[in-house]
């Protein structure tokens, strides 16, 4: 054990009833954990949240989509008989639509017609449904502004569907839309290719790859949108929010930083006489900065080290737990969820060491430069 | 305003000084044209001016003068506590004026001892381990630098309060640890500042009688700042600083 490592340790234990050097740093070792805990536990809060919308998303949502560089349908040919064949494991629905009104008993709403070549049932999704009043083996009117001549003139084309089922709506979704087989809605929309193609893969974590596994097997004039790409503005929006809460609950560290600061102040203060002692006796300046450097880094990593194991523990606990409930119906998920990253535990211990380090300099250096005969004659 | 002078040759015993003689043949300690000031403009005071020393080998040496005088300001000088602000000082044959700070401070551990008036012990630490200080700064093993301390407590009679703390000592106790602190590894140099100033008569004896014992068995050179002038009396030499009217 190094003499520093002696100093630090007599200074911190508060021997001989020196406990208020004890105290403060007891102080600010809580405050740096409090604040380590606290940042642990959002971000696990906010990644818990984040989570449970990916999740809906990828189940929910497309995985990727083919679409025309340019015009309004995909090119000819026989490439997507191939890609079907190529990645038989994805589900390739291609589509074209046509803005439509659909109608059941007197409620009307306009919605988004998909005519879908593999499906074999009609669909809509829940905003559809509950504008509509409708569920699963209702029926409903689709009106197309595709024209039929009848006797009496020019008509709107229209078509009485067997709802087949309801699907879940993504996050941010709340636009009506009905799926129809390709062959039951011809007629439906303007004659034409199809318009895109979406591609969903059999696990929903397998949605953030199918873009890059299809890449090459398109041709030129059609371009592949990543689920990525389609969840952009909803993802960054995460991430955006993310960042900032997290920033914003990183002050708290800082501010217990800087209450270690005062502590090193005035523990700096306090030993001054001592510390005068021992230059005298030989302690070079160096030393005694790198003797108050570690006892505020000390005090810092250890705070942030039980801090976050502290955090880590409880949110991993009410995640376990599921101790905070959400009402029904109202949230997608049961109970408040928590998710502790591996990430969120080294930012939280970083931005602990780094706080602590920062606050550690002033002090140190104040302490190192200190004129060993003012220390002296200090009482 | 006062300047810090002795005799016409501050090198010299002046006239008061009642040994001459220079034990060692050696210098240990050479001061010259020695000056130092504090404060600055008007306010200025001009403490040391062109003092000259030297210090043979061996030889114990007191520092006596009015309060004000400049002894402190010496023994921090020749301690290497303070830069002087002109003049040169040799310790043992080295020039110490270009030294750095770090420099400085493995001399001071190394070669000199030190005994200070206030601040004997530092209070977090046992007897035993604040004489075993300086070892422990030098890099020591915790273990053989408080082994070697607890030999010193036997030397100056404190063995039975190794492991006592500073608050449960008396002054004169505390006072006594600070010697066998200042002569733990074997220093050349002990520097005292009125290492009695804080004790009673006895005590302020018994304390000066221990320090000259390990003087002489440890072949130490010494200066010892006091007001005490019958202590000063019974060193090998006696400086006396006086005040005098500037200009």
């Amino acid at each position: 054990m190094s003499v520093l490592h002696l100093l630090a340790g007599r200074y911190l234990l508060g021997l001989r009833r020196r406990t208020h050097v004890a105290a403060v740093s007891a102080i600010s070792f809580g405050a740096m954990a409090l604040g380590a805990a606290a940042l642990v536990i959002t971000l696990a809060l906010l990644e818990g949240f984040q989570a449970t919308i990916r999740a809906q998303l990828e189940r929910t949502g497309v995985h990727a989509v083919l679409r025309p560089r340019s015009g309004r349908s995909l090119p000819g040919g026989d490439w997507l008989a191939a890609l079907r064949k190529k990645h038989p494991d994805l589900q390739v629905r291609a589509l074209t639509s046509s803005a439509v009104w659909c109608l059941a008993g007197d409620a009307a709403t306009p919605a988004t017609l998909e005519l879908a070549d593999t499906l074999s049932r009609v669909e809509v999704n829940r905003v559809l449904a509950a504008r509509l009043g409708i569920g699963s083996g209702s029926s409903l009117t689709v009106a197309s502004p595709v024209l039929a001549l009848t006797p009496l003139g020019p008509m709107p084309t229209r078509r009485r569907l067997a709802v087949g089922a309801v699907r879940d709506v993504g996050p941010g979704e709340d636009g009506a839309t009905v799926w129809v087989p390709s062959g039951l809605g011809a007629g439906l929309v303007i004659a034409g290719g199809p318009q895109t193609v979406e591609l969903r893969a059999p696990a929903p974590e397998q949605a953030w790859d199918v873009a890059s596994r299809v890449h090459s097997d398109v041709p030129d004039g059609v371009d592949v949108v990543s689920f990525r790409d389609l969840n952009r503005p909803l993802l960054a929006a995460l991430q955006l929010e993310r960042a900032m809460i997290g920033v914003g609950v990183a002050l708290v560290i800082v501010v217990a930083a800087l209450n270690l600061l005062c502590n090193l102040a005035l523990l700096a203060a306090e030993k001054r006489a001592d510390v005068a002692l021992l230059a005298a006796l030989g302690l070079p300046p160096e030393r005694v900065r790198s003797l108050f450097l570690g006892l505020g880094i000390g005090v810092g990593a250890l705070g942030g080290v039980l801090g976050t194991a502290f955090g880590g523990s409880v949110a991993y606990l009410l995640d376990r737990t599921h101790a905070l409930p959400l009402p029904r119906g109202v949230f997608v998920v049961a109970h408040v969820p928590f998710r502790v990253t591996a990430s969120a535990m080294a930012l939280a211990l970083a931005v602990s060491l780094i706080s602590a380090l920062l606050a550690s300099l002033v002090p140190a250096r104040a302490a190192a430069r200190r004129d060993i005969l003012e220390g002296l004659r200090y009482e | 305003m006062s300047e810090a002078t002795s005799s016409p040759n501050a090198a010299l015993p002046n006239a008061q000084e009642r040994n001459n003689a220079v034990p060692g043949t050696s210098v240990a300690v050479r001061a010259v044209a020695l000056a130092k000031g504090y404060g600055g403009g008007d306010r200025r005071v001009e403490v040391l001016r062109g003092l000259d020393l030297d210090v043979a080998a061996g030889e114990m040496l007191a520092v006596v003068g009015p309060s004000g005088v400049g002894k402190s300001t010496l023994l921090h000088l020749l301690g290497l506590l303070d830069r002087p602000d002109g003049g040169s000082i040799e310790l043992f044959g080295e020039n110490v004026m270009p030294w750095t700070a770090e420099e400085r401070a493995r001399f001071r551990n190394r070669s000199l001892g030190f005994v200070f008036q206030f601040h004997a012990l530092l209070p977090e630490f046992t007897l035993a381990e604040n004489v075993a200080m300086p070892l422990l700064i030098g890099g020591q093993r915790r273990s053989s630098a408080v082994a070697e301390a607890r030999e010193l407590l036997v030397a100056v009679g404190l063995a039975a309060r190794a492991e006592h703390f500073p608050d449960q000592l008396s002054g004169g106790e505390q006072q006594r640890g600070a010697v066998a602190r200042a002569l733990v590894g074997s220093p050349r140099l002990l520097l005292a500042d009125e290492p009695t100033g804080n004790l009673d008569a006895a005590n302020a004896e018994a304390l000066f009688e221990l320090v000259q014992t390990l003087h002489l068995s440890r072949g130490l050179t010494s200066v010892i700042v006091t007001h005490n002038e019958a202590l000063a009396g019974r060193c090998d030499r006696v400086l006396r600083l006086t005040g005098a009217a500037d200009g």
